[in-house]
């Protein structure tokens, strides 16, 4: 056996925080005290909630972001294994049900710092200029209470935060380019690439991706691993443990984590006064805040905010509109699987790593509204092995055999936009978790345009798989990426919250994260929650200590403050610790 | 020198396509001779390496299942992830990595509402098993030959089983059927032995893939060296079925329709 050329690889000696093998944060960090009234308590440290408490830090609020899952040593906690990431998910107990129950689990839901950044495959595409209008464009779905010009700045500065990497022209959507470079291609790549281009289809290559395709600062670039979804242990692939934490840390943020919130308290004038959590061991505490923003996930936000239901807010907190856990929308995510005669490796390079959006907008020869996008996914063994199972009926020695080829098949997702429905919704369910409080139950039913739209991008995709010399294809049913459950609106008779947020019901509490959208388009989420968290961020600001005190609702937009985004991203791109 | 069956049933066994003859079990079946990613585990992380190596070293031992539990899965999951083709030193634990997750109560993080908690599924799915047993060959499924034992799960992977309705009433076949098949193949393909039966490089950080286009191994991995192989002649389960797929669960007749149905035109009649 070959000895390494460095030398077998060790943990760091050190005991230091380390996110990725070159970063480590900033320790020990501060902690507040319970009775402390600080100005911002964020429930959950994911996609926008590491935002949050990143750019409410670096302008100067007492803020304490608590996390029901652990923070993440990456280089301690982390493996490059698929059975043995098990622990990134949201594996507390959850029930689905409905006419097309959601797989839940592993299929959306981070635990732990970073959230779902942490195992996303992080894919980044912005929403489109339509997205924001939909009803008013097709009649179908909800407007957005902003438009692409209000949140198009907050995509440019945060696809720098996060490094996304791809093509110098993206065409689709409002077309834009990227600062940094796109990546190389691995063999489901150069699957989609062959299987457009025979089809006259446009495609991007190499992203765009929150991936390092260059290191830069303290995060080294990509190294073609190919365990994206298994949390990036290398630290390429942007998670906000790794992007915002560490910063959020060095500017007096505290992180509390193991500490699953349980409810938000109100006080007798109709504000917030603080969250109730429980810690690792299961002990009760209440943390006194000014304001409490929630961004727990869209079954974790409407389930906290139902489950703090109290005189005067029976049916859950700031629920007047009778919406809140409503309108709950997941992504048709189909995969599509394709056997070539020659061996493809899809283990090789990043699962997210080209894409065509050329189905995305609606088009008056389809008979559904709205479209599609089709992406690459590059399953590892036991997924792959799931989808086998689901797209072959495969068992015994039929999926052994099928199995032995796993090197011959390439996957495809598409990524289609399915409708807010009122019915597809968060309830609380029977079932209690283990600290007696109800879990949520998500029941989800497709409707006829979904249904539509499914069939189509499901044949478009094969029809790419086809041409790209696949002599096998094959598909599975499933879903990705839930948003929704607490949509945004003007009108607090069909919205839980507005424009920035804000419940419609009370002032200082807000609502952050995938589960204000409105509607979905077929874009992944994840760059669009950041983005969101970002202006929110903005507008606590410039609200300064108003949001506490005040019982008016400004509903004027501030421009953007560079200043609050760690400083070696401007410009740069990755946020640097020193 | 070990007889070449080395205890297994030749009949159990994959056959030659040319001659029809059974095929001895290997060390590693799959056509990538002599790769092993274990053989790199030098080159992965501290924190990976240890993982893999309790796997491969430390399966955990029976804390849940009674002995009598234990025997009936082993023979269940022999059938839905067969590995007569493994030399039996070589053959990967399943059902000790599947009652280390119910000992620990790890779920998937979720439960269908068709469907009661994992530790019930396990329980009630012996009786739902045997009862289809009983009600096809006459006997418990433990004592059928394996001919018969496959059958009975085929009905079951097929959503048709014809017995034990009490208990598919409370627990739909489909997604039982996902269950022990997504237990299966967490325990099997999770093991880096199937790792080198199907060519997957594994953990490679720091080291990276370097090589990505064009299905090119890296300089570590070996290309690939078909040979044919067919499943033993008497097994149900060597066939694979691609138009079963459906693009909406919704599309799928329910077990518990169908028994509705059945029963209303039962009633009529
Ligand atoms: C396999 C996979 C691949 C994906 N790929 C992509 C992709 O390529 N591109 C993309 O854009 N998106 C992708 N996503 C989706 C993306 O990860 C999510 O949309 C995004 O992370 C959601 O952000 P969020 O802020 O709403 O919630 P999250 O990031 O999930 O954060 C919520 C956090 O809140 C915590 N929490 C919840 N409730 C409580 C409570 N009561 N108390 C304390 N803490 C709590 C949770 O532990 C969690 O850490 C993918 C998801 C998966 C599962
Ligand atoms: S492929 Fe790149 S981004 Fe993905 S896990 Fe590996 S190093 Fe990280």
């Amino acid at each position: 056996m070959k000895k390494p050329l460095l030398g077998a690889f060790q943990l760091p000696s050190s005991k230091k925080h380390m996110v990725g093998p070159l970063q480590s944060i900033h320790m020990p960090m501060r902690r507040f005290r319970e009775y402390e009234e600080v100005d911002y308590a964020i429930v959950g440290v994911g996609s926008a909630g590491g935002v949050l408490l990143q750019r409410l830090a670096r302008a100067g609020f007492n803020v304490v972001g608590l996390e029901a899952g652990p923070f993440w040593d990456t280089e301690h906690d982390w493996v490059s294994d698929e059975a043995g990431s098990h622990e990134l998910y949201w594996t507390e107990p959850r029930v689905t049900g409905g006419s097309d129950p959601l797989a839940l689990g592993a299929n959306n839901c981070g635990k732990g710092v970073g959230g779902g950044s942490v195992h996303w495959a992080a894919f980044t595409p912005r929403l489109h200029r339509s997205d924001f209008e939909v009803y008013t464009l097709d009649g179908v779905g909800a407007d957005w209470p902003i438009t692409y010009d209000d949140i198009k700045p907050y995509y440019e500065q945060l696809e720098l935060e996060m490094s996304v990497a791809g093509p110098a022209y993206y065409p689709w959507g409002h077309p834009h380019g990227y600062a940094y470079g796109p990546h190389p291609m691995g063999g489901v790549g150069n699957a989609l690439i062959k299987g457009c281009t025979a089809l006259n289809i446009p495609v991007s290559i190499g992203g765009p991706v929150a991936i390092l395709s260059g290191s830069h600062g303290d995060r080294p670039h990509c190294i073609y691993r190919g365990f994206c979804i298994q949390g990036c242990k290398v630290g390429a692939k942007a998670s906000t443990l790794v992007t915002h934490v560490p910063d959020a840390i060095r500017r007096g943020a505290e992180l509390r984590d193991r500490s699953m919130v349980s409810r938000i308290e109100l006080g007798k004038d109709g504000r917030v006064t603080g969250i109730h959590y429980f810690d690792i061991d299961g002990h009760s505490h209440f943390q006194r805040a000014k304001a409490v923003i929630v961004s727990g996930y869209s079954i974790e936000t409407p389930r906290l905010l139902l489950n703090s239901a109290c005189p005067g807010h029976e049916k859950g907190l700031g629920n007047s509109s009778g919406t809140l856990g409503c309108y709950l929308m997941a992504q048709a995510g189909n995969v599509v699987m394709g056997r070539f005669d020659q061996p493809v490796r899809m283990y090789k390079a990043p699962p997210a790593h080209a894409l065509t959006e050329e189905f995305y907008e609606t088009d008056p020869k389809n008979d559904f509204a709205r479209g599609f996008a089709i992406q690459t996914v590059g399953p590892l063994p036991v997924a792959f092995g799931k989808q086998l199972l689901a797209a072959k009926k495969a068992w015994g020695w039929g999926l052994r055999r099928e199995m032995m080829d796993y090197n011959h098949w390439a996957a495809f997702g598409l990524l289609g936009e399915i409708l807010p429905w009122k019915d597809n919704c968060v309830t609380l369910s029977k079932d209690k978790d283990r600290f007696g409080l109800p879990v949520a139950h998500v029941s989800f039913n497709l409707h006829e345009n979904d249904k539509r739209l499914i069939k189509a991008a499901k044949e478009k995709t094969e029809e790419v798989m086809h041409a790209a010399g696949a002599t096998e294809v094959v598909q599975e049913a499933r879903y990705a990426h839930l948003v929704g459950a607490c949509r945004m609106g003007s009108d607090p008779r069909t919205s839980v919250v507005d424009k920035f947020g804000r419940s419609h019901d009370i002032l200082n509490l807000f609502v952050c994260d995938g589960s204000v959208f409105p509607t979905q388009g077929s874009a992944n989420p994840g760059l669009t929650i950041q983005a969101l968290a970002a202006r929110t961020a903005d507008y606590l600001v410039s609200q300064g200590e108003r949001i506490f005190t005040s019982n008016e609702r400004n509903m004027k937009t501030s421009s953007m403050r560079r200043e609050l985004a760690p400083p070696e991203a401007w410009g740069k791109g990755v946020p640097r610790l020193k | 020198m070990k007889p070449p069956f080395d205890g297994v049933d030749p009949a159990l066994c994959p056959r030659d396509p040319n001659t029809g003859e059974p095929l001895p079990p290997r060390k590693q079946p799959g056509y990538y001779p002599g790769f092993s990613t274990i053989s790199q585990s030098p080159f992965w992380d501290e924190a990976t390496r240890e993982v893999i190596d309790k796997r491969v070293k430390h399966p955990p031992e029976r804390k849940f299942f009674s002995a009598e539990a234990w025997n009936f899965w082993t023979s269940v999951f022999a059938h839905l992830i067969p590995q007569t083709d493994r030399a039996i030193d070589r053959q990967i634990p399943i059902v000790a990595v599947l009652d280390h997750r119910l000992a620990i109560n790890k779920t998937a993080g979720y439960r269908y509402e068709s469907m009661p908690p994992d530790r019930v599924v396990y329980e009630i799915g012996i009786e739902a098993i045997d009862l289809e047993a009983v009600h096809r060959y006459g006997g418990k499924f433990l004592v059928l030959p394996s001919a018969d034992q496959d059958r009975v799960l085929q009905a079951i992977h097929d959503g048709r089983p014809e017995a034990a309705r009490e208990i598919w009433k409370r627990m739909s076949v489909h997604r039982f059927w996902q269950m022990i098949m997504g237990d299966a193949i967490d325990a099997y393909y999770a093991h880096p032995w199937a790792w080198d039966e199907v060519g997957f490089g594994g953990p490679a950080y720091p080291r990276a893939y370097t090589r990505l286009e064009r299905g090119e191994p890296e300089p570590w991995e070996v290309q690939e060296q078909r040979y044919e192989w067919l499943p033993p002649a008497n097994t149900a389960s060597a066939e694979v079925d691609s138009s079963q797929s459906h693009h909406t669960e919704s599309g799928q007749h329910s077990l518990l329709d169908r028994l509705s149905e059945e029963a209303q035109q039962g009633a009529k009649r």
